[in-house]
């Protein structure tokens, strides 16, 4: 009996708090010209930041395939451009020397840290894809340049970078990213100085705010 | 029984509970939706499916009609009329509406006057370091119109090894007012320099020096929210040995600001 008492009371509570918000979302429908607030840059909601998670594969040349993980942030400019900074990190495998010799490893397990990070500009090409007939997403396909640094077999390396990718945009203020990216450095581990090319391919999520 | 899973037993036995929820979910969105609302005063107004030129109209909106400012991306607004039909409009577009009141509206924001009065630039520079190629990124304060004060920290590496600088920095420009100003900066901070692993022979340590530095340099106001930065720096190196190192800096860079 006291259970159903107090459940009369609730009941009368809940329909105390939740009146006034009926009648505030009724009056919206009776008064369609309600308190407007001024416009100024303050009161609008501006989401040019793009921050987010990159999982993908890389083949560091001569070092094999590895999985990498990686993070990025990005500033929209303006439509087409952006700035962003990268960062990314992966072990690297064995080379094939490592594998038929079948022992003398050329680096540490400290060496096959890869990390790499850069700094880049990079440009939209905005459009729609079309799922269906009917269901349409906004997407871009977008071109990049950077620069930054490598570390890798216990030395950083000047590294340029260069990308494009293909990017669904979900929701107004979520992404999803397919991503190439090739990260160009010297290197001389192999005796003669080259520049490798380490490709990386992945698959990203990222929000605006 | 306590009081919470007595509430929880309660919504989960009452169909008020239910209901009550339900205008809890409607209501408290609408109190959450302040918008800045604005009229159309021209003939119509374009709104797109997405914030760009490229994206296609979906719906004109017509002289007169109220539109709820939801947010903004780049210099795109999303809006939605009274009917609840959504679209981006360009900032041209905006500044072709009237304000509540009846103004026209006009954000100064991505325009030189809001540029002259802007606090803080953060931006990434790319160039040479004593013909390394280096990275830089950078924050700056603008301190008054004429001085800023700022950090900087260089990433350059070489054949025989790396570098990385962290400068502190003053610079003064005489001419804020111009689009393309000239600017001096002086700086200080320190070195830190780490020989190449393959060149040398372990034990080799990685050495750290004071620099002192001075510099010129260019800004130029791009558009909206960006401009560029062009810089040359003298800088010395306080080393051990009997004379002080000297090497030269150029970089050139964008900088976003605040």
């Amino acid at each position: 009996m006291e259970i159903r008492f107090r459940s009369i009371l609730l009941s009368c509570l809940l329909a105390l708090l939740v009146s006034p918000l009926w009648v505030y979302a009724q009056s919206g429908v009776i008064e369609p010209e309600p308190q407007r607030r001024e416009i100024s840059e303050a009161n609008i909601d501006t989401e040019n930041f793009e921050v987010g998670l990159m999982l993908g594969v890389i083949s560091i040349e001569d070092f094999s395939t590895s999985m990498i993980a990686g993070a990025r942030l990005a500033y929209h400019i303006n439509e087409n451009f952006f700035i962003e900074a990268a960062y990314a990190q992966a072990e690297a495998g064995q080379t094939s020397f490592e594998l038929l010799s079948g022992g003398a490893p050329l680096l540490s397990a400290d060496e096959r840290n890869y990390r790499t990070y850069n700094l880049g500009l990079g440009y939209n090409l905005n459009g729609e894809t079309f799922v269906t007939n009917t269901w349409v997403i906004n997407s871009a396909t977008y071109f990049m340049l950077g620069a930054g640094s490598t570390d890798f077999a216990g030395d950083e390396h000047f590294t340029l970078t260069l990308g494009a990718g293909y990017r669904l945009l979900l929701s107004d203020y979520f992404s999803l990213r397919v991503e190439l990216k090739d990260h160009l450095f010297n290197s001389e581990l192999i005796g003669k100085e080259k520049t490798t090319h380490n490709i990386q391919y992945g698959l990203g999520a990222t929000f605006f705010f | 029984m306590d009081v919470f899973s007595l509430v929880l037993g309660y919504f989960k036995k009452s169909v008020l509970g239910y209901l009550g929820l339900l205008c809890l979910c409607l209501a408290v969105p609408s109190f959450a939706e302040e918008y800045v609302q604005v009229q159309v005063k021209q003939a119509y107004v374009d709104m797109r499916s997405g914030p760009a030129g490229a994206y296609p109209v979906v719906y004109v909106a017509a002289k007169d009609e109220w539109l709820s400012v939801l947010k903004r991306r780049t210099s795109w607004f999303k809006v939605e009329t009274v009917k609840g039909q959504q679209g981006w409009i360009s900032q041209d577009d905006l500044h072709l509406t009237v304000s509540a009141a009846g103004e026209p509206v006009h954000l100064t924001d991505g325009s030189f006057e809001n540029f002259a009065s802007r606090q803080f630039e953060v931006g990434t520079m790319a160039g040479s370091f004593d013909g390394i190629p280096s990275v830089t990124v950078m924050a700056d304060w603008v301190a008054t119109e004429n001085i800023s004060l700022g950090l900087n920290l260089t990433q350059a590496v070489g054949s025989f090894s790396e570098n990385q600088l962290l400068m502190f920095n003053i610079s003064h420009t005489a001419f804020p007012e111009w689009i393309v100003a000239p600017y001096v900066v002086f700086a200080a901070g320190k070195i830190r320099t780490k020989p190449r692993g393959s060149l040398v022979q372990s034990g080799d340590e990685a050495r750290s020096a004071n620099v002192l530095s001075a510099g010129l340099g260019l800004r130029y106001y791009l558009t909206r929210h960006f401009l560029v930065k062009l810089e040359f720096n003298s800088l010395l190196v306080k080393t051990n040995r009997d004379e002080n190192e000297e090497l030269a800096q150029w970089k050139l860079g964008f900088a976003v600001f605040f």
